[in-house]
């Protein structure tokens, strides 16, 4: 860079002078990571700060950081905002509806990469060509095909709904995952006299770990994240998931700021500590999931 | 385990007809047979339903859905609503675009020529992307309320004051503001994959390039552009589809307003049906409205294959 332009001075300074470029890039380098983290966090920060805040501290205060914590803001939150129905209302939905999508799309997965059958290339083509069609096109139509159905205000209508817009997206997952794997533990047990359910179940599957991971995390995710299909599922409070029942809580107990930002953080805690916990997986499904 | 010798010729020579292939088939079939039900059944009669409904007239109650003919695109056409949140939408979908995509591919390369602290800044800068729309919806509705939200009072403190404004209720300053939400939400999405991506890129390529005097911007240019660019084309249809199908952040942070100023045409068939009770009128925007994405993803992924092939 401008070393090159100056090259005729001395040598003292060609030597020192990359170093010296290198080190202000390097600083305006981790400035700008740094900026971009503070970006990133400040929000999240701010709400765990204004959630242990009194309302009037919050609506005043100048120093960011809770004077006196005030604890109860969390068992307020709790209690009148019914919180631990909600939470294990998305527990349920979003365990049921990622075992449903892993044991579906792993079937059909393995099925693409491994099986051999007649019309396989229009089923390959169903799988794709529905990943295009986007959710506003068709929450109405669902909502209405529910209501025959009689899975309005139901868990298992919400869950299979949640499990069919996780196919698409995880069979390819699974499927790419399988066509990478060695063929010869499968044919040893096909040797062996097994039959295909057998040889899926006991030799496929436990082999798939690290793919039904990847499709696990990010399914997971995005079911807990859901809310287009809560809204217009559930007018039954009990029955709602936690991001529809925090918006049932604000609109209506109207409740004061810190109350409300103690609620979403409590609403976050869950997802935040397995997004920490999980992030390999997460940054592999998502890679994989776009890119295969 | 005593006929091996004789099970592996006669499965290798598959017949093409009889009872041998139909098992065959039959197994494949029941492997797939939950996935294509599902679909058959969710995704697939719905989007057909909604086109059918998009032609009658239904209050979302009675049984009755009497046809209309045209009568709801006719309606459609001459909704200033529905138009409003088109023409927002595309603002969204160009500031997610290429401000979202911008700061993603920068941030990406940064965090990629760091020795230290990669896993911190990939896993703070994908966090906001875990979180929920109505978590980001309440969140920053508080953070940008007028008066005592903090971003006034931060701007307040450091002399800024003269900004200090109705984030979200100024008609003409809304709109950008919600896309910026949008996007603080929604960059890392972009930014992991580029971050796989780059790290996919050969180190040799840098290496010779390198030997052959290439200077920073050249070794961006002729490598890692051309690299990522499979990546880039994935990145910008996704990020394209998901700010235009935004919903949960408006819908909590502004419900489109001030007036229809930040109304998005997923919160528009929202409001047409579950508020105004015109299922008709609603299906009939969805079906517009969807038959754009749709085409828009066939015409993207058309390109992209043909790039590819070329």
């Amino acid at each position: 860079m401008s070393s090159r332009t100056t090259g005729r001075v001395d040598e003292m300074s060609i030597a020192s002078e990359p170093r010296r470029g290198v080190r202000l890039d390097k600083v305006g380098l981790y400035g700008l990571l740094g900026v971009a983290a503070l970006i990133a966090l400040f929000p999240l920060l701010w709400m765990l700060s204004g959630s242990l805040q009194s309302l009037t501290e919050l609506l005043s205060n100048d120093s960011f950081l809770p004077a006196d914590p005030q604890w109860g803001n969390y068992v307020t939150a709790w209690v009148q905002g019914e919180l631990g129905v909600y939470l294990r209302n998305s527990v349920i939905y979003t365990g049921s509806a990622v075992i449903g999508i892993l044991l579906v799309s792993s079937l059909a997965g393995y099925a693409l990469a491994r099986l051999d059958f007649a019309s396989k290339g229009v089923f390959t083509f169903v799988i794709l060509a529905v990943m295009i069609i986007p959710a506003p096109a068709m929450f109405l139509a669902q909502y209405k095909l529910l209501i025959s159905l009689g899975l309005t205000n139901n868990p298992v209508g919400y869950v299979l709904i949640l499990i069919t817009s996780g196919i698409p997206m995880s069979t390819l997952i699974m499927r790419s995952f399988f066509v990478s794997q060695p063929r010869a533990l499968e044919e040893a047990a096909a040797l062996d006299g097994a039959g295909p359910l057998r040889i899926f179940w006991h030799v496929i599957l436990p082999l798939a770990r690290p793919g039904l991971a990847a499709v696990a995390v990010i399914q997971g995710l995005g079911a807990w994240n859901e809310y287009l299909m809560a809204l217009v599922l559930f007018d039954d409070n009990s029955l709602m998931p936690i991001q529809r029942g925090l918006t049932a809580f604000t609109s209506a107990d109207t409740p004061q700021q810190q109350i409300l930002l103690a609620a979403t953080t409590i609403s976050i805690v869950p997802v935040v500590i397995f997004y920490l916990m999980a992030q390999r997986h997460i940054v592999k499904g998502i890679g994989a999931g776009a890119i295969k | 385990m005593t006929t091996p010798q004789l099970a592996v010729p006669m499965r290798r020579r598959r017949p093409p007809y009889g009872r041998r292939a139909l098992r065959r088939n039959l197994i494949g079939w029941l492997f797939l047979a939950p996935a294509i039900a599902l679909i058959g059944i969710f995704t697939i009669t719905p989007f057909a339903q909604a086109i059918l409904l998009s032609f009658q007239s239904w209050d979302g109650v009675s049984p009755d859905t009497p046809w209309v003919g045209l009568a709801n695109y006719d309606f459609v056409a001459s909704d200033p609503i529905f138009w409003a949140s088109m023409r927002n939408v595309v603002f969204f979908g160009v500031v997610g675009f290429f401000l979202g995509n911008g700061i993603a591919l920068v941030m990406a390369l940064a965090v990629n020529s760091v020795a230290r602290g990669k896993t911190f800044f990939r896993t703070v800068f994908y966090l906001p992307g875990v979180l929920s729309v109505v978590v980001v919806g309440l969140l920053f509705s508080f953070i940008l309320a007028p008066g005592s939200g903090i971003l006034n009072r931060l701007l307040g403190l450091v002399g800024l004051g003269a900004l200090q404004q109705n984030w979200l209720g100024e008609p003409a300053v809304a709109l950008p503001v919600v896309a910026a939400v949008f996007v603080w939400f929604h960059w890392g999405f972009g930014f992991l994959l580029f971050l796989a991506g780059l790290q996919d890129v050969p180190k040799e390529l840098y290496e010779a390039a390198e030997l052959d005097g290439a200077n920073r911007w050249s070794k961006f240019r002729y490598i890692t552009w051309p690299q990522l660019a499979p990546v880039t084309s994935i990145v910008s249809l996704l990020t394209l589809l998901a700010a235009l199908q935004i919903f949960g952040t408006v819908q909590v942070l502004t419900n489109g307003g001030p007036g229809q100023h930040t109304m998005v045409p997923t919160l528009a068939i929202y409001n047409e049906a579950f508020v105004n009770w015109r299922y008709g009128s609603a299906a009939a925007m969805s079906v517009i409205f969807g038959g754009a994405l749709v085409l828009l993803s066939v015409v993207q992924l058309a390109i992209t294959r043909r790039r590819s092939r070329a």
